[in-house]
């Protein structure tokens, strides 16, 4: 419980991006997978349908430019939202 | 070109640069193969179109198993390298080739339904011409802050939501609310960013800029809503996570079985369920994104495919099928002077919010004559009543719901209300005041009774006009076979006579606004997939209660935005056939997706199975079948 609290008080900023390019809807899930892999990730949802990405992170630890390399290095290509 | 824009070139056009490199590669090993002997040059150029078009394919396919999804790529990667390993070079590159054609041009086409939307964002400016500090300052729309006031030029675009403080001009609204008519604009009235100031300049007072504007959160609805997974969606969805692995293990056992690896291999490759994942979401985001151009907001899939099913559109009367304008259009005094009546029932329903009060008070207030009770109006001399009659309070008074109301005033108990009220009241009802009612409600105005002490002393009349759509779209919809219906809590006769202006199928009557629900319930328990289509706020409940509740001009109103599975952004009835119709054709399409998915699959099971179809005559086919389900979805873009 103690933890939990703790995880709460750290401020999470979120991000958008926007990938154009998908080709296949499970493309779009390997690209969330990608993402959460990412140090400092907390949440991730990336549509498919419209091609938004969504970022939850950590703002002490994650290092947005490390989102759109990752987009990158699954071949898609991101932009601003 | 230098390096560096080179590199550039090359990372933006990287999908079409692979491909057309495999293509060549492909195109130029097969021919070597085929009218030289160089077996092994060809086999080579083959192996190396497989590997440049196969890289990238590869590599996802590596991050798909490595993150435990099982997609589409490994299939393909898996199918590509096996073809390599006995000997099938041509196979091999065909496969990779025609995949990688086949995503690039996917995502192209798909690019256009997400692009759809961005036109619409693209419609507000970046700056803003803002009054600050005693003089103007052109800054970015989103620094603006509420309570400023923006300078808009004739021709330019509103770059904030606001009000118009001073200046008229007629605004084009299209972006937002999706009317392609002007709105004239003046003092008082609100306008939205990202619509068009046509004729005059126009200062604004701001309510809300950057990512707090209309359009902005129309756009981001709109956005939800083509995400959210309709029941087609999420059931293929679940379908999908089985039949992959499910299709592995089938390419095992065949081979287990045939010891043909071709066989096994070609099984993979049209295993992916391709253009049936794909081929439903294309359908719905290009119908949400047409509906959102025209100025209707959709909730989701779900709700677009609940609407294809709709048989019975029912409309509230007021507001809906009328302009909502109630004004009075006759007052008739007994013994008593018109005035006198209006006078006193403008009192009784001072405090009332009933629209039917609001034109009594607003009549009052215009009558040009006659003291509206003793000196008391002189009193108040305010500059509104200097201008208007003010009409003095009652006493005290009481709603009764749905009837009308009951008040005190110098001493006289004042009812106003109809029939049912005065029949509770056990109050009589003269045979020459029914006449006279009976005249007025067959040409479809409501009419209320005034009685003072107890005897009816007048009657008003109040008319709310038709909208000049309503029986045009009435008709539309009839044309597409659905039945209407229209709800009112008017009497009886008003209600005939309103039904058989717009020439509705049925009409209920004397309804209070719980009815309304109850007879959504009773259509929906005789079988009808209905639809309601109300003004989002006091039709909430039976907005709610119908399978599809359709809110009119929702612009500008968040809750009929919440509460409405769709909202109709301008108050534009004939959006609603448009709707229905759009619905109808996208439940159509997702069905035509689903079954060519099918059957695609179908055939080539079976041709892969007597050995008629190979890898790459597969790979071909599925490639053009998702290619088809997208293109498909996409017509709706265009309904």
């Amino acid at each position: 419980m103690a933890v939990r609290v703790v995880r709460q008080t750290v401020m999470n900023e979120t991000t958008q991006l926007r990938v154009m390019d998908f080709d296949c809807p499970t493309c779009a899930s390997t690209v969330e997978r990608a993402l959460s892999n990412v140090d400092g990730v907390q949440n991730v949802e990336v549509h498919y349908t419209t091609g938004r990405v969504e970022i939850e992170y950590d703002d002490d630890v994650a290092d947005p430019d490390a989102f759109a390399q990752a987009i990158e290095n699954q071949g898609y290509t991101p932009q601003p939202a | 070109m230098n390096k560096r824009s080179i590199t550039q070139y090359y990372r933006k056009n990287r999908k079409a640069i692979v491909t057309a490199s495999s293509g060549l590669l492909y195109g130029g090993g097969w021919s070597l193969g085929h009218f030289t002997g160089f077996d092994t040059a060809s086999a080579g150029i083959l192996v190396l179109a497989a590997i440049i078009g196969g890289y990238d394919i590869a590599k996802t396919a590596y991050y798909e198993v490595t993150n435990r999804t099982l997609g589409i790529k490994t299939l393909v990667t898996l199918a590509a390298i096996g073809a390599i390993v006995i000997g099938e070079y041509w196979e091999a590159a065909a496969v990779v080739f025609l995949f990688s054609l086949g995503s690039y041009l996917e995502g192209r086409t798909m690019r256009k339904t997400r692009t759809a939307l961005q036109e619409l964002l693209e419609m507000t400016p970046d700056t803003a011409t803002v009054r600050r500090d005693g003089d103007l300052q052109e800054v970015p729309a989103r620094d603006v802050e509420a309570g400023e006031v923006v300078l808009v030029k004739p021709g330019g675009k509103i770059p904030v939501d606001g009000t118009v403080v001073d200046g008229e001009s007629a605004v084009n609204q299209a972006p937002v609310t999706g009317e392609s008519a002007p709105v004239h604009k003046a003092d008082g009235d609100e306008v939205y960013a990202g619509t068009v100031n046509q004729e005059g300049a126009l200062e604004v007072r701001t309510t809300g800029a950057g990512s707090d504007t209309t359009l902005e959160r129309i756009i981001r609805r709109v956005e939800e809503a083509q995400e959210a997974q309709s029941p087609t969606e999420s059931l293929i969805d679940r379908f999908a996570k089985y039949y992959t692995p499910a299709v592995i293990v089938l390419a095992i056992g065949a081979y287990a079985v045939t010891q043909n690896a071709i066989l096994s291999l070609t099984l993979l490759v049209i295993g992916c369920p391709g253009a049936l994942v794909i081929g439903p979401p294309v359908s719905i985001v290009s119908a949400i994104g047409n509906a959102a151009r025209s100025g209707v907001l959709m909730k989701g899939g779900e709700h677009l495919e609940r609407a294809g099913k709709i048989d019975l559109v029912a409309f509230d009367k007021t507001g809906t099928l009328t302009k909502g304008e109630t004004a009075v259009a006759d007052v008739e005094g007994f013994d008593v002077a018109d005035d006198e009546i209006i006078s006193l029932a403008a009192t009784a329903e001072k405090k009332s919010e009933h629209h039917l009060a609001d034109a009594i008070v607003d009549a009052a207030r215009d009558r040009p004559t006659a003291a509206t009770d003793g000196g008391t109006a002189v009193a108040h001399s305010d500059a509104a009543s200097a201008e208007h009659r003010s009409v003095p309070d009652p006493d005290d008074f009481d709603v009764v719901a749905g009837k009308g109301v009951v008040a005190h005033t110098d001493g006289h108990e004042v009812v106003v209300g109809n029939r049912a009220l005065l029949d509770d009241r056990s109050i009589d009802i003269p045979n020459h005041v029914a006449e006279y009612v009976r005249g007025r409600e067959e040409r479809g105005e409501t009419v209320v009774h005034v009685v003072r002490d107890g005897s009816v002393v007048g009657v008003i009349a109040m008319r709310d006009e038709l909208r000049e759509a309503a029986p045009g779209v009435v008709a539309a919809l009839q044309d597409a076979g659905i039945e209407t219906v229209m709800l009112t809590g008017d009497n009886e006769r008003t209600a005939s006579a309103v039904a058989g202006e717009v020439g509705i199928d049925e009409y209920r009557a004397e309804l209070l606004p719980e009815d309304k629900q109850t007879v959504i319930e009773e259509y929906q328990a005789d079988g009808h997939v209905i639809a309601m289509v109300g003004d989002g706020i006091n039709d909430a409940p039976s907005l709610a209660t119908a399978d599809v509740g359709i809110a009119m001009g929702a612009a500008g109103t968040d809750t009929a935005i919440e509460t409405a599975d769709m909202a109709l952004m301008a108050d534009d009835l004939e959006r609603i056939p448009y709707a229905v119709k759009l619905s109808k054709a996208t439940r159509w399409n997702v069905l035509e997706n689903v079954g060519l998915a099918v059957l695609t699959v179908t055939v080539l099971l079976a041709g892969v199975l007597t050995s008629y179809v190979t890898l790459a005559a597969g790979m071909l086919v599925h490639e053009v079948s998702v290619l088809a389900v997208i293109l498909n979805g996409m017509r709706l873009l265009r309904h």
